[in-house]
């Protein structure tokens, strides 16, 4: 009874930011009542439609309902419609919820803003609008629209200072380029992502999910195609997911207000890549290279991320670097579960399927712990910002005594990322190595990925500790000498919240929730949830891998080292790196030097050949123009001078007439034989 | 009905135009009044014709020449092409009205002149004769020309003859190539020459390929400079930048579309040969258009030059969906030529007001003016996404449905690398318009320019601009409102072509 009601899901947002817009500043908050409320039914309808369809007759069936939109002549058929399977589930839960808890704490985080807050509500509702939607569209270029509107309101969020910035005209000039920068790179993928649906409608004749992801199909279609297509449609999921080398973007975009940066640069925008891959796994398990690809991609980029964050000073950088570390895991861990799968559909063999299950599963499942735990550090890290007034960690320290809410919370958040045992990350990221080293078994390729995988557990937690060691421990530096102390209930209430989530949605795991999200493959369908789960026995698979003690075990050295480094001072980070002279330490600040690249490719490309372009547009083709123009003046001017008026001049000119005539005739006749 | 519909369409705004031509003085304060009134008539004719269920029963017909050697008629009627050509023009015309409600400088002139185009544009739309569609193209040039001279800025004589004699001379090959036609086929059925569309475009399909080549060419010429296509495009910035912003809407908005409009209805509908026989040069200057347009569109440091290389650009798009010579392809390129006309309403509108509004078009003197005038930055962001095809707004469907015909198209040519060049305008177009967006809404407030001066938009223009705004986003929600029109259209159309 409420799944029929899946498309108000989106819509609330979307009603949301209509009000808000056009008469947000007459309201409390600006808006911000409207749009948690939207929120919050959001989350509500959501929870519902879950209940509803995972103890409903058609689980685990997907339940699908699609509208014809309009037709492309040559029977290419769009639709809209919802799609709601386990994976629809999972998303639009913990998106809504985070969502709602985001838009609560953003009265406190956004309440000095005054009349802007209207801006910044209307344009965060629009954006919940395009996630939600994107989680429950039925179809793949619905599922585009949505992910575009996301980008907008990225772009629209991360601006949000990009004028009149409370810290003056550098930090404005800052936060207009970082926008820019996003949407554009962004946009690379998108474009490339869009190339994909073109190829994909022009082989299957729509873009639903209910008849792509059919085997039957798929079979029908050529397999060569499909690659290309799917290859491209990873292209989006570099640029939105920020996977290397399109990930430069992210660490800029930190120029929004943290809040935008914990709901859509964290918990939620980023992770639609991720979803699509997971969403669109029928099609890219065709073909084994494809993830193959796909999980070099992430684990480069898993292990590229975390390098960078190891010597950030900005407590939002660090958190940045650290999502796309996090988000290659999650996508190392889809790749390496759709390479398995990729073979075992290949040879027949259910045992590599069933593996590529577990992997589908490892990458949603920290997809998900990852939004919790994120959102908290990202929101943490935002209310250390409100009350220091800086991001600089250099600035901070010894914030424990001042803000005590803030300061458990975020450490609950950063054990949970380095992966201490127990915590929600330390399960889905320990399922990540599982099935990377398992997918070592066919291809060296994820034997290297797998090591890589493993030392970036290590930095994490190294660096993640280094940021909660500088900040809250030690002694008390410039600002935090200034510090207002701890952030109002608006903003901690959420903390507490979602602290909680973020140390036990692990546990979900044991309760069926590798069931409910994992895709099977039964030969005649591809199939998400309905499997049977294995419950505790990941407790003991876990814990009787000894490679989980490594794991457990460079965590716990990484936090270590942080804490002789950071707290004790009995190591001095300067003699690693020459006092920050060493190359790699140069290295690792200039980003690997990719924003230069990026800079040059855009400066030397785009405006190089621009000018190019202007000057033959101006020069010659213009010139050209002008010249035939002129010279037809000029002759007639020219000409109108034989305008003597002297019948003399006239007659010679007759004369001088009739003798070339004359000898025109002459000569003509003598050609002709006449003479 | 009885009603004379069509001809109502051209009348109206040409009495109106009398009217307002003779409304000197003191009472010229009132003649925006009076073209508001007649454009709102239009326009309502315009949604009566478009809710017509059956458009053949307008036809009209009345003779005019009818001798034993040539017979010319004044007759209408009206299509899937037209239709939505014709609604865009009387919408554009009343918006334009409404949007200059301010002009102080000789208003009833400007007014005579916007009515004057529309039954130019009108007649064009709706001619069903060559002989009336030759003479009434002819007649858009001339108000079109007073408007950049009169109303133009600094090097306003420059545009406003350059815009004439470029644009006066591709007519002139086009008449020949009209003429030639007749000829060709009064020779074929013998008779007098008739230069009604129903008797050429059935007949001239018949002749032979050279013909139809040869005649595609002076043909295409014609058409192809009033689009503008690169390289014979350089009158349009020029005209572009010194036109009033009304000018400037109408131009880019329906005058352009004379161009792709005589591509479909002549070229395609007549010379159907000679399209094929021409189709790889058709995508080629499609192709550098586009790109061309993009990364000319880079350089500008003119706010509303940038805008003219972008129409370049998009009308490019509209170029590469004709050349597909299929259904989708003319189904989406007449679809993008309706959606780019709606949307560089809204990006001449912005780009003119920043001349009135902020004393410069200069994007370099600007900056963070989204602080100061946050109306006119939100629909200066609206028009620009919008044109760099965000979906959910009209500009999308028009680019992913050309595009995607494109890919058909080199997909079954083995050349799906082509599609490239499609991928990098996406790309150059957003990189253009968040560039443009940056330097003049975004960054540090200006201190280039006196800042105290600097107004919002004012209420007429923002209600023009709404307008557009809605449209843009009523037809980017439900795409299928102006497809159902098009659709039985580009069927006939690409049942002259071997592939559908």
């Amino acid at each position: 009874m409420f799944i029929e009601y899946t498309w108000l899901i989106p819509l609330l947002p979307m009603l949301c930011f209509l009000i808000i817009g056009f008469v947000g500043q007459k309201t409390p908050q600006k808006g911000g009542y409207i749009a948690i409320a939207g929120a919050a039914i959001s989350c509500i309808l959501a929870v519902l439609i879950s209940y509803e369809y995972l103890t409903g007759d058609a689980y685990p069936a997907a339940v699908t309902e699609s509208i014809h939109w309009f037709t492309i002549p040559g029977g290419f058929e769009i639709n809209v419609g919802y799609y709601v399977d386990g994976l629809t589930c999972m998303m639009m839960l913990f998106s809504s919820f985070i969502s709602t808890l985001i838009f609560v704490y953003s009265l406190g985080y956004m309440g000095e803003q005054g009349e802007r807050r209207k801006r910044y509500y209307a344009e965060v509702s629009l954006f919940l609008c395009g996630m939600l939607g994107l989680i429950v569209s039925s179809n793949f270029l619905v599922m585009f629209i949505f992910w575009e509107v996301m980008g907008l309101c990225s772009y629209l969020l991360i601006g949000f200072w990009s004028f009149r910035h409370d810290d003056g005209d550098e930090a404005s000039a800052n936060a207009a380029s970082a926008a820019k920068k996003a949407f554009l790179v962004t946009r690379l993928g998108d474009v490339c992502l869009m190339a994909g649906l073109f190829i994909l409608l022009g082989e299957f004749h729509n873009l639903d999910y209910a008849s792509m992801f059919d085997p039957a199909n798929i079979a029908a279609v050529d397999s060569d195609k499909i690659t290309i297509a799917m290859l491209l449609c990873f292209g989006g999921v570099i640029g939105k997911s920020a996977q290397f080398p399109l990930h430069d973007w992210l660490p800029d975009a930190m120029a929004g207000p943290t809040t935008v940066s914990s709901l859509i640069h964290a918990a939620t925008m980023v992770k639609a890549g991720v979803y699509l891959v997971a969403r669109g796994y029928p099609l890219f398990v065709q073909d084994a290279n494809v993830m193959l690809f796909v999980g070099i991609i992430g684990g480069v980029t898993a292990f590229i991320a975390a390098t960078m964050a190891l010597n950030n000073m900005n407590i939002k950088r660090v958190l940045a670097y650290s999502t796309i570390s996090q988000l290659g895991y999650m996508i190392l861990g889809l790749g390496a579960g759709g390479y398995l799968m990729a073979l075992g559909i290949q040879h027949g063999d259910a045992a590599l399927i069933a593996a590529g299950t577990a992997g589908m599963v490892a990458g949603c499942f920290h997809m998900m712990n990852h939004a919790f735990f994120k959102a908290l550090l990202f929101m943490c890290s935002g209310s250390v910002i409100h009350a220091c007034g800086t991001e600089d960690m250099r600035l901070m320290g010894g914030l424990r005594k001042h803000m005590p809410i803030t300061s458990i919370t975020m450490l609950l958040g950063s054990l949970s990322i380095a992966g201490f045992p127990l915590f929600s990350g330390f399960w889905s990221k320990d399922l990540v190595l599982d099935i990377a080293l398992e997918a070592g078994d066919e291809t060296v390729w994820f034997t290297v990925l797998w090591i890589l995988a493993v030392i970036t557990a290590f930095m994490t937690a190294f660096y993640m500790f280094r940021m909660w060691f500088m900040t809250f421990m030690g002694e008390e530096r410039e600002n935090a000498q200034h510090c207002h102390g701890e952030s109002p209930k608006s903003m901690t209430m959420p903390l507490v919240v979602l602290s909680v989530f973020a140390v036990a949605s692990g546990f979900l795991i044991m309760f069926g929730l590798d069931g409910i999200v994992g895709i099977e493959y039964t030969g005649a369908a591809f199939v998400v949830g309905g499997a049977e789960t294995e419950g505790f026995e990941y407790f003991s698979e876990l814990f009787t891998n000894p490679y989980t003690y490594l794991t457990i075990a460079l965590a716990l050295i990484g936090i270590g080292i942080a804490y002789l480094m950071y707290v004790k001072c009995s190591i001095n980070p300067g003699k690693f790196n020459k006092n920050g002279e060493s190359w790699l330490y140069k290295a690792l600040s200039n980003r690997w030097w990719f924003p230069q690249l990026y800079n040059q490719i855009s400066w030397k490309f785009g405006y190089g050949i621009a000018r190019g372009v202007d000057y033959v547009d101006r020069q010659i083709i213009d010139g050209t123009v002008n010249g035939l123009s002129g010279a037809v003046v000029g002759g007639g001017s020219t000409v109108s001078k034989m305008q003597t008026g002297h019948v003399q001049d006239y007659s010679s000119i007759v004369l001088l007439g009739i003798a070339v005539l004359s000898v025109v005739f002459l000569v003509i006749a003598m050609i002709t034989g006449g003479i | 009905m009885d009603v004379p519909l069509l001809s109502l369409l051209v009348i109206i705004p040409l009495i109106g135009a009398v009217i307002t031509l003779f409304m000197g003085g003191e009472r010229q304060k009132y003649a925006k009044f009076v073209a508001l009134a007649f454009a709102a008539v239009t326009l309502v004719l315009a949604l009566v014709v478009l809710f017509t269920k059956d458009f053949s029963t307008l036809d009209e017909y009345y003779g005019w020449i009818d001798t034993a050697a040539m017979k010319m008629g004044i007759s209408f009627s009206v299509d899937g092409l037209s239709i939505l050509m014709v609604f865009l023009t009387s919408l554009l015309v009343l918006l334009v009205i409404i949007f200059s409600s301010a002009e102080s400088d000789r208003p009833n002139y400007f007014h005579t002149l916007v009515l004057a185009m529309e039954v130019g544009l009108m007649g064009v739309y709706l001619a069903s004769d060559y002989f009336l569609f030759y003479i009434m193209w002819e007649i858009t040039l001339i108000p079109m020309y007073f408007m950049i001279s009169w109303y133009g800025g600094p090097r306003r004589h420059y545009a406003a003859i350059k815009f004439l004699i470029y644009t006066h001379v591709a007519s002139l090959v086009m008449l020949i190539g009209i003429f030639a036609m007749g000829f060709e086929v009064a020779s074929m059925l013998g008779g007098p020459v008739d230069f009604s569309f129903d008797v050429i475009n059935d007949v001239m399909p018949m002749a032979s390929e050279t013909m139809q080549s040869l005649l595609f060419a002076l043909l295409f010429f014609g058409f192809a400079v009033k689009m503008p296509a690169v390289p014979f495009h350089t009158w349009l910035p020029d005209a572009h930048t010194e036109a009033p912003t009304g000018g400037s809407v109408l131009l880019a908005g329906v005058m352009l579309k004379m161009g792709s409009y005589g591509i479909i209805r002549v070229c395609l509908e007549a010379l159907p040969a000679g399209a094929e026989y021409w189709q790889w040069v058709i995508i080629t200057i499609a192709v550098v258009s586009i790109i061309y347009g993009a990364f000319a569109c880079i350089a500008q440091k003119d706010l509303k030059k940038m805008v003219a290389f972008s129409s370049i650009s998009h009308m490019g798009m509209v170029m590469l969906g004709i050349g597909v010579l299929n259904e989708a392809g003319v189904t989406f390129a007449i679809f993008q030529m309706f959606a780019h006309g709606l949307i560089t309403g809204i990006l001449f509108m912005v780009a003119g007001m920043a001349g009135h509004n902020f004393g410069t078009r200069e994007i370099p003197l600007l900056g963070g003016l989204a602080g100061k005038v946050p109306v006119y930055a939100t629909f200066m962001m609206i028009g620009f996404m919008a044109s760099l095809g965000l979906p959910g707004l009209v500009g999308f469907w028009g680019e992913f449905g050309v595009i995607f015909s494109f890919y058909e198209f080199i997909d079954a040519n083995n050349m799906i690398w082509m599609i490239v060049f499609c991928l990098l305008s996406l790309m150059l177009t957003a990189g253009y318009y968040l560039w443009a967006m940056q330097r003049t809404l975004f960054g540090p407030e200006t201190t280039k320019i006196d800042l105290s001066h600097v107004h919002d938009v004012s209420k007429t223009e923002f209600a023009a601009m709404a307008v557009l705004v809605a449209c843009v986003a009523f037809f980017g929600v439900w795409p299928d409102a102006a497809l159902n029109f098009i659709e039985p259209y580009a069927h006939g159309v690409a049942s002259l072509f071997g592939v559908i």
